[in-house]
């Protein structure tokens, strides 16, 4: 086999073929794009940029068709032909190295904010809504197998939950949080006990209509939800304590209270801190929920559903709960959110969004709880860091998506499980 | 009948003309492998400009006949934007073909941004448009109203007509429509048999393309004006269409687009333009739930 | 082991990251130009840019501010509120900006003015007309146009008095802008007793609004107000008169832009459409120099290109009118002096408006220019 390989190597000539072929369809595909800009109802020829195109195209083909004829690359290409289990299974026994990395991680994360920038800060607050968004996504998504394209309308439940609850029944922050969560759950239950009984893809086109419907009411009901022109937010409190520089209605604000220096970092500190708190929980509820038997029933019916019913599983019940916990997590990201932005309106629940949320979760490999972490972080702080290419971010972005999916279709992290060591001795 | 309701009823069947020819690229390629190409919105969007473009070529040679401009215009739009199709399936979807179901939706979500963003670098995010290029309406006085259609919706009504007349044509009477059909009830048996399945996959892609060239070519003509931006909503109104009239058949998404069309026009008139789109995506989740799988589709049978 | 590439691969990543955060340029006056220079918006991020890039070359050429030379800092928010907000931060965190031009959307101007505020940085929005953003006690918060209640004083009053309409028909694009501008036309369309007929939104990146064009015709309108951008207004003024609707078309400074006429596919849609805008920038003898550079590197300075320029040029002269570059120093002096501008002279009042409105109508010709009337 071996042998053969070094024999084929280096075909040239079929790699400057392949370089050619490419050439020729990027005149085609870019050249009236790229070469002729509109203006008005004229135009100007931009020959120059066409020929760029092509040449890097024909150069990155070139390169890529010699990288296939090696060992390496024809690895690569086998790989796509091949399926592939979703779980991959360790041996019985086997305990993670992530088990000294994680005590590590959560002191290093407890630590970090103290010494972050503000802007740093407010990133990964960012980061961390998203991994909650994608863990309660990963519920639905990965464990249950439910495709949903309009998760950013629980989000948006959460979200404008704090702001409605603070406007017309003076709630606060931690009032609102469980009440959030039960909101969006109950909007879940609602939404899905009739859809839940479809066939997977159809939920799909559901949810993404109810999302949208979601967000044109919020968008169209002026009165109720302010609209475009979005609502104001409180900023959230420590023991009824304000983070602001001058407290309102004559309170004491939490620097004075403790008699340190002002610093505008308190609040995203403070929400960073609760935030953390909170995805730890998810993080753990997640951990268990996963080792009981809703958790396996979940992935039983995500693997397949006729031999589920043949079981007598209620397969209606047990989707809803992982709709409706998905949900929940949800509602608690959108307050955070809205409490980290001071500030909600319709224009961030778009259907962009759940496709963000989404691709957290499939980047992140469906079902790994890691993977999901790692890509939040990934996916946040990467357009973040692609600031400074300007107007090429949202493209690298995009271009990023394509090619980690082509790299790893299953997600940065592979699904992994413990075997189990089959008993000895006989069955009684 | 009064004259205003005659009006919304061309306001919906034109829009929904166009719905429909965009969906058919959602239905095919979700027919044949049960994806949902998200990218398709921006293959409408690339087919704007490159109408766009053409037409100004085209009149700074001095063409100036309607039909000659028209012609080339849609020949060259078709072409390219398949060509577009074909590309957009070898770079993004088939590397994913034997991945998880997911793995190519997230492909497709990234391709759009990168096709939405690529337009924006090379063109400039200016409002783009056409100048008119058939003027003119006809007129009708009913009662005390009056119905004004102008000739390019006249025109896009025909088009739209013949493209469906001329797909259904090669899906149901052409060996390469054989093979589509084929390789959508059974890809494996398909391929058993003898088709090139993974061509035949190129070829839908083409196809759905070029029906979404049409319909950028028409849009183009009818609105006047296009962006970067503009394959998003269009895109989910597509989608929306295809699924309303059951996805993967082609007169359902015929059909959806053109319920979809008439319904928003209606509701516009008689309702509220605010509240159209929550009517629209309503009646989906409506009929879905009492019909699931959508007007003209068959219904999902699970096999063990 | 695949997760321990991958735990590598994140180190990289933050590495990157913390690197990449900590550049900061300390003999700089570093301003901000944040606007939408992606998204559907980004043709008025680029009038924007090309202002305050325009406006710093001119004033570093001619020796900086106290000493120091301008650096702008490109900060895209892609009119997001989510966005505005992250690049507000990073604006006023990590590039160390004493003060930002910008931002354009009001629904992003509002969330990102808070960290203005917080950070004690002097902004001054070129566009964003909603009254909120000076409406809430921030002391460092400018304006360079007007709001849009005196936008919409002025466009009912024209109704009104010179088109002596009765039946208005308004329609909006769903936007803090445009519904901001489309509810202030409102309120003094009632104050002068004139009632709409119709009052209805219509969803932004839409380009079919035939259905609305219809029920405005059975509405019987003879006005048409839009509160909008020219996106949608050049399709809807087109399917109006495609249908045979004849009623005038006003609408605000949202369409200032050439752009509207290839939108509405051709002059002779256009012609006749009014609008209000401040007076026109390019007429005021001041700008006539600066206009001239403009053309001469092939671009027209249209729409809000000059109230970029005139808006740097005003932080300029607040930094050094305060002496030192100081934002909360060159807030207040900017409260208590005139400024001269590219668009003439300027005042300020306590809340960060301008004293004087100037906005006046202008009609679009059957040419696709537009002429003050």
């Amino acid at each position: 086999m071996s042998s053969t390989l070094a024999s084929k190597r280096f075909d040239v000539k079929k790699s400057l073929v392949d370089a050619v072929l490419a050439g020729l369809i990027a005149l085609i595909v870019f050249g009236p794009i790229v070469g002729v800009v509109l203006d008005g109802y004229a135009f100007n020829l931009q020959p120059d940029r066409v020929a760029a195109m092509i040449g890097a195209v024909m150069l990155g083909r070139f390169v890529l068709s010699l990288f296939l004829q090696t060992p390496r690359g024809l690895a690569i290409l086998a790989g796509f032909e091949t399926v592939g289990s979703g779980v991959h299974v360790r041996d019985p026994g086997y305990q993670s190295h992530l088990r000294w990395v994680l005590p590590l991680l959560v002191v290093v994360a407890l630590v970090f904010p103290f010494f972050a920038s503000k802007y740093l800060l407010t990133v990964v607050i960012l980061g961390l809504i998203y991994v909650l968004l994608g863990l309660g996504l990963n519920i639905v998504v990965g464990l249950a197998g439910l495709l949903d394209l309009g998760y950013v309308a629980f989000y948006a439940i959460g979200a404008y939950g704090l702001a409605l609850g603070y406007e017309h029944l003076g709630l606060g922050f931690w009032s609102v949080l469980p009440l959030a969560a039960l909101a969006a759950a109950l909007a879940g239950g609602l939404l899905g006990f009739p859809v839940l009984r479809m066939h997977g893809d159809y939920l799909a086109i559901v949810t993404l209509g109810f999302g949208e419907i979601i967000r044109l009411v919020l968008n169209n009901w002026l009165a109720f939800t302010g609209g475009p022109n979005g609502m104001s937010v409180p900023a959230p409190t420590f023991l009824g304590l304000e983070f602001s520089r001058r407290a309102k209605d004559g309170g004491v604000p939490f620097h004075e209270f403790f008699g340190i220096d002002y610093n505008a970092n308190f609040k995203f500190l403070f929400i960073y801190l609760v935030l953390l708190l909170v995805v730890l929980l998810v993080l753990y509820v997640k951990n268990r929920l996963t080792r009981m038997p809703v958790g396996r029933a979940w992935e039983a019916l995500r693997e397949d559903e006729i031999a589920c019913r043949a079981m007598g599983l209620n397969h209606v019940l047990v989707k809803l709960s992982a709709f409706m916990i998905g949900a929940s997590t949800a509602g608690l990201a959108g307050v955070f959110f809205a409490s980290y932005q001071g500030f909600v309106n319709p224009a961030s629940f778009t259907f962009f969004e759940s496709a963000l949320i989404l691709a957290i979760v499939v980047l992140g490999g469906m079902g790994s709880t890691v993977g999901v972490v790692l890509a939040a972080f990934v996916l946040t702080v990467a357009p973040e860091l692609l600031r400074s290419f300007a107007e090429y971010r949202v493209l690298l972005f995009g271009v990023l998506m394509v090619l980690m999916m082509i790299w790893r279709p299953r997600g940065l992290i592979r699904v992994s499980r413990n075997g189990v060591q089959p008993r000895q001795g006989v069955a009684p | 009948m009064d004259g205003i309701f005659l009006q919304q009823m061309i306001n919906g069947l034109t829009l929904g003309a166009v719905y429909g020819l965009i969906a058919i690229g959602y239905t095919m390629v979700y027919g044949i492998i049960g994806m949902i190409n998200f990218a398709h919105g921006e293959v409408y969007m690339i087919s704007a400009y490159l109408a766009a473009i053409s037409l100004a070529v085209l009149a700074y040679f001095g063409l100036e006949s309607f039909p000659l401009l028209i012609l080339g215009t849609l020949l060259f739009t078709i072409c390219i934007t398949g060509v577009y199709g074909w590309v957009i399936e070898r770079v993004a979807y088939k590397p994913l073909r034997n991945s998880t179901r997911l793995a190519p939706l997230i492909s497709a979500i990234g391709m759009s941004l990168v096709l939405q963003n690529y337009v924006q670098i090379s063109q400039g995010a200016r409002q783009q448009g056409v100048p008119t290029l058939l003027e003119g309406a006809f007129k009708l006085n009913i009662g005390e109203g009056f119905v004004q259609l102008t000739y390019t919706k006249v025109f896009i009504l025909i088009a739209a007509f013949v493209g469906m007349a001329l797909l259904t044509y090669v899906i149901q009477y052409t060996k390469l429509g054989r093979m589509c059909r084929a390789t959508q009830q059974d890809r494996k048996m398909a391929s058993i048999l003898g088709i090139n399945t993974d061509r035949v996959i190129s070829y839908v892609f083409v196809i759905g393309a070029a029906m979404a060239a049409l319909a950028g070519v028409l849009i183009t003509m009818n609105y006047g004006t296009f962006d970067f931006y503009a394959g998003f909503i269009i895109g989910i109104k597509a989608f929306t269409a295809a699924v309303l009239g059951g996805i993967g058949s082609l007169p359902g998404a015929m059909l959806g687009g053109l319920i979809l069309g008439v319904a928003e026009a209606q509701f516009s008139g008689m309702v509220n333009t605010d509240y159209k789109d929550v009517f629209s995506f309503s009646l989906l989740v409506l009929i879905l739930i009492f019909r699931p799988q959508g007007l003209l589709g068959r219904p999902h049978v699970a096999k063990v | 082991m695949s997760q321990m590439i991958f735990s590598k691969g994140f180190l990289a990543l933050a590495v990157t990251a913390a690197m990449g955060l900590s550049s900061l340029a300390q003999a700089d006056l570093v301003i901000g130009v944040a606007g939408p220079h992606t998204g559907a918006n980004a043709s008025f991020g680029e009038q924007y840019w090309r202002g305050a890039s325009q406006a710093a070359e001119d004033i570093n050429a001619a020796g900086g501010v106290n000493g120091e030379m301008i650096k702008l800092v490109k900060a895209d928010d892609a009119c997001e509120p989510k966005q505005a907000v992250a690049v507000a931060n990073r604006l006023v965190d990590q590039d160390g900006a004493k003060g930002v031009v910008g931002h354009f959307c009001s629904s992003s101007t509002i969330p990102a003015s808070e960290v203005y505020d917080e950070a004690g940085i002097i902004a001054i929005t070129p566009g964003s007309t909603n009254p909120q953003v000076t409406e809430r006690g921030q002391p460092g918060m400018f304006r360079m146009c007007g709001r849009d209640d005196q936008q919409g004083i002025v466009a009912g009053d024209y109704i009104v008095d010179t088109l002596k309409a009765a039946k208005v028909a308004i329609i909006h694009d769903k936007d803090t802008y445009g519904q901001g501008l489309a509810d202030a036309t409102k309120a003094e369309l009632h104050k002068r007793g004139v009632t709409e007929v119709l009052y209805e939104g219509l969803t932004r990146g839409e380009k079919d609004f035939n259905a609305l064009v219809t029920k405005i015709r059975a509405a019987g309108a003879e006005v048409v107000y839009f509160g909008g951008l020219h996106a949608e207004a050049g399709p809807l003024v087109r399917q109006m008169r495609e249908q045979g609707l004849t009623a005038t078309f006003l609408s605000g400074d949202g369409i200032v832009t050439d752009e509207l006429v290839t939108t509405a596919g051709g002059p002779q849609y256009t012609k006749g459409v009014l609008m209000t805008f401040g007076a026109d920038p390019r007429l005021i003898p001041d700008g006539k120099p600066v206009i001239d550079k403009f053309r001469a590197n092939g671009f027209e300075p249209e729409g809000y290109t000059l109230y970029s320029y005139a808006s740097l040029q005003t932080l300029a002269a607040a930094f050094a009118g305060a002496g030192a570059n100081d934002p909360a120093k060159a807030s207040a002096w900017l409260k208590a002096n005139p400024v001269q501008t590219v668009l003439g002279k300027k005042e300020w009042d306590a809340k960060g408006d301008l004293k004087v409105s100037d906005y006046v109508v202008y009609a679009w010709d059957d040419k696709g220019k537009y002429h003050q009337q």
